[in-house]
């Protein structure tokens, strides 16, 4: 803008307001409302951690929390779930770049990391199960399998949401479309190693205190 | 009903991206829970310092993820993401926090000392 137009205003010709059509940010939009959907997500957890401050030592003459959870064990998953969390976030500097095949590897690598995950939580719960600590013995265990397992169920479906990418990235590449799913399956992927830190802090680590 | 005139990819939130920022937040949340299970395992403070260093630890990693793998700042392209995360996080303190309270004074005040057995 001109000083000239400043000092000069012709009432008949200014313009009140803009006449084109600027679209909305497709993706942007996609990404605050599934972030919002994160947030209440988190609430879920909010909820099942109240629980377990309320619930952590009603063993009802049961299992005692030093004798099913066992914190080294818990590193194991600890270790799955970060490292697969970095590679999506290497995902996302190959998407960044435009590299298909370095999105798809990133992908398939975290997925199985995420099945690794399963694997141990697998494996810990089968156990427990063998041993007859199952939800229904105690207030302390209804809360340890809910807590841990919805935590587990958040993963499982974020995998399939990571396998339908896989197939859709190969076959669509980087449409509008696509690149919002990915940056939300981003949000849901990397926001369960947030919350695992929170059950491995609040729930591994002190039920081994 | 696409308004796309550009290549997504240019996309800021795309942009965001950062591979020094993951790593980051890597390091920093496996380090500070092998800290902490050392902690644990190794019986290094008694039962009631343990779990306040722990939280203390475990509140310092889900910030640092937080920013770096949320980018949860004041730029134009990240502020309503963080608004919203700043209205959240304290409900979440206070259901978590009020409801413990609320049990455990709850149970001092209606249980017999000595009697109680959960």
């Amino acid at each position: 803008m001109s000083s000239h137009s400043v000092e000069n205003v012709d009432p008949s010709n200014v313009r009140l307001w803009d006449y084109d059509d600027h679209g909305h940010d497709f993706i942007g939009t996609r990404s605050i409302g599934f972030w919002l959907y994160m947030m209440s997500d988190a609430m879920i957890f909010a909820g099942l951690f109240a629980a377990h401050g309320v619930y952590v030592h009603n063993f009802a003459g049961g299992f005692t929390a030093k004798e099913v959870i066992h914190p080294l064990n818990a590193l194991w998953p600890t270790l799955f779930i970060l490292t697969s969390v970095l590679i999506y976030g290497f995902g996302m500097v190959a998407l960044k770049k435009g590299s298909r095949s370095g999105v798809i590897n990133a992908l398939l690598l975290s997925f199985i990391l995420g099945v690794g995950f399963l694997f141990m939580e697998w494996r810990e719960f089968s156990e427990l199960a063998a041993m007859g600590a199952v939800p229904q013995v105690s207030g302390f265990l209804s809360d340890f399998w809910v807590i841990v397992l919805t935590h587990a169920a958040h993963v499982f479906f974020g995998l399939l949401w990571m396998a339908v990418m896989i197939v859709q990235i190969a076959r669509n590449g980087f449409s509008q479309n696509n690149v919002y799913r990915l940056l939300n399956l981003k949000i849901f992927w990397h926001f369960q190693a947030v919350i695992w830190v929170c059950v491995f802090t609040f729930v591994y680590l002190m039920g081994g205190i | 009903m696409s308004h796309g005139h550009h290549n997504p990819i240019e996309h800021p939130e795309v942009q965001l991206a950062s591979m020094g920022g993951y790593l980051i937040a890597f390091v920093v949340g496996l380090g500070a829970m092998l800290i902490a299970l050392w902690m644990v395992v190794g019986h290094t403070l008694s039962p009631v310092s343990l779990t306040t260093v722990i939280s203390l630890i475990a509140l310092v990693a889900v910030i640092v993820q937080l920013y770096f793998l949320f980018k949860l700042d004041l730029s134009s392209t990240q502020i309503w993401h963080t608004v919203s995360f700043v209205m959240t996080a304290p409900l979440f303190v206070m259901s978590v926090g009020l409801t413990i309270w609320m049990f455990h004074t709850l149970m001092e005040r209606t249980m017999l000392p000595g009697v109680c057995t959960f």
